[in-house]
């Protein structure tokens, strides 16, 4: 139908033909599948969810005299520096770490106090402060060698006073996810936020049929090397992610019942915007990275559209009772995203208020900022240099023998 | 006269001084937040109007901050009066104030901490 190149060519002449995904959905509802094709040269899609398995290398530079980095902390969060000397990782759900005796579990006592508010800091946060610009208080501690012989080292850094200052986010983009509910008797608080007892409400964390990648099912144009929308700059995507699971059963439509694909994503935070990278907490979990992620589809052929006509209504997620606090967790069956976004769900007879975790609003922003973007030629498209593997299995952590 | 004194020593009840405007001789203004028994504090309102004291209730509110907000939705879900509530059209928070009663469940529950109450 029609090549990357010959896209990017447009693209060049501000002559692309960009939508939204939601506005290709609309117009497949109105003038079919081949029409639509024929007519859009890129759809964009995106997301802003919570994606905690971010994270932010940091280098610093050289101090003098030169120090080998083995801890540090960066406006209180440990970050990892089990890498050359000055080069450090900073974890999103990373919780700061203070100087107290009360110990991480004890949770419920510090929740409400002023501590309370302390704690619920993490890399996060502080990868969002750098990304606005701020200065963060950091301390390292060295390991005394000839060739760096500081033992220690405290400063103030910004995103100007650093060499390399990049996400390298080892999970991102979930296709798909599960609908969290609590079955039990007590309130359970959970990565998808608080799940009130015997049912009380249900939280689902993608936002459906805008998400990218549930409108390329097998990741046929998604692939390593892709360009995409990351935090408000241009990323890449890297690899495949973690639990990375293509595997997952699937419905006609090729879409996943649960959660299947990721992927490993990489961008320079220099470039990035704090409205698209967000700190935030879970209560009585831990700090996460709300993060906004978009990626263009180039129409190469009828079928991205017709995998971009999905609806709402021909999504499902898995309902899962976080009560049973096991792996393998029991579910109350499948329910549709169009189900999810009424704010209702019918579960064992009983009306359930239900709540999106990931910004349907924002994720719709996302999508919109990208399309314009392409229009205006500041974002080119690429050829993925390699494939997502599409035949990865989920391997569970047994301890041997048993 | 000592109020405050005089609501812990009778009633049992803690009364934490929110703002204070009192002068020596003047009509003063005090706001205070009382936490005690329930028939306690109905018996220290009672015993505070017989001193021909005027005791209205200020209405905490809940504030959202705009800018901060991300629009996810979380809180919705522990609304017990949908209060707040997703835009079924543009999926942005909407807040009917009429419709909150304070519980503040929605105030730890959401993620960035843009929701707070005016006191």
């Amino acid at each position: 139908m029609r090549s990357i190149a010959e896209i990017n060519d447009k693209i060049e002449r501000r002559q692309a033909v960009v939508r939204t995904v939601e506005e290709v959905k609309a117009q497949v509802a109105e003038v079919g599948i081949a029409q639509t094709a024929k007519e859009v040269d890129v759809v964009t899609t995106g997301t802003f969810e919570p994606m905690e398995s971010s994270g932010a290398i940091l280098n610093l530079g050289q101090t003098d005299p030169p120090i080998k980095i083995r801890q540090c902390w960066i406006d209180g969060v440990p970050a990892y520096a089990g890498f050359g000397a000055v080069d450090l990782y900073l974890g999103a759900s990373q919780a700061v770490e203070y100087s107290g005796t009360t110990d991480l579990n004890d949770i419920e006592e510090v929740r409400e106090g002023a501590e309370a508010r302390v704690r619920q800091r993490g890399g996060g946060h502080v990868i969002e402060e750098l990304i606005a610009g701020r200065s963060v208080p950091l301390r390292a501690v060295g390991q005394v060698t000839d060739c760096y012989p500081r033992a220690s080292f405290e400063t103030t850094i910004s995103q100007n006073t650093i060499n390399q200052f990049y996400l390298f986010n080892p999970r991102n983009l979930y296709q798909n996810f599960i609908v969290g509910v609590n079955g039990g008797d007590r309130a359970l608080f959970t990565y998808l936020g608080p799940l009130q007892p015997r049912l009380g409400n249900a939280v689902y964390s993608n936002p459906g049929a805008i998400s990218p990648l549930l409108n390329d099912p097998d990741l046929e144009l998604v692939g390593i090397g892709t360009r995409v929308f990351l935090g408000g700059a241009i990323g890449y995507v890297a690899w495949e992610g973690t639990q990375h699971f293509p595997l997952q059963k699937r419905l006609p439509n090729r879409t996943p019942i649960g959660p299947a694909a990721t992927l490993a994503l990489v961008g320079n935070a220099k470039y990035m915007n704090p409205k698209w990278v967000r700190g935030c907490y879970l209560r009585g979990y831990g700090p996460s990275l709300m993060l906004g992620v978009g990626i263009p589809l180039p129409v190469l052929t009828e079928a991205v559209i017709a995998h971009c006509s999905v609806q709402d209504q021909d999504l499902v997620a898995p309902v899962v009772d976080f009560s049973i606090p096991r792996r393998v967790r029991p579910t109350f069956g499948l329910v549709s995203y169009a189900q999810l976004k009424s704010g209702k769900l019918i579960i064992d007879g009983k009306s359930v208020r239900v709540a999106p975790l990931a910004s349907i609003y924002l994720s719709r922003q996302v999508a919109t900022e990208l399309k314009h973007w392409i229009e205006q030629g500041a974002f080119m498209l690429t050829e993925p240099v390699a494939s997502i593997p599409n035949d990865r299995t989920f391997i569970p952590q047994d301890m041997r023998g048993s | 006269m000592p109020v405050t004194y005089r609501l812990a020593k009778d009633f049992n009840v803690a009364a934490n001084i929110i703002r204070a405007q009192v002068a020596p001789n003047q009509i003063g203004k005090l706001v205070v937040e009382l936490l005690g028994d329930i028939d306690q504090l109905d018996a220290a309102i009672e015993w505070m109007r017989s001193q021909d004291i005027t005791v209205s209730f200020a209405s905490r509110e809940l504030v959202i901050d705009e800018e901060t907000c991300v629009d996810c939705g979380l809180c919705t879900g522990v609304c017990p009066t949908e209060a707040l509530t997703l835009d079924p059209q543009s999926f942005k928070l909407t807040f009917t104030r009429s419709r909150c009663i304070v519980c503040e469940q929605c105030i730890p529950t959401c993620p960035v901490q843009a929701i707070s109450t005016n006191f």
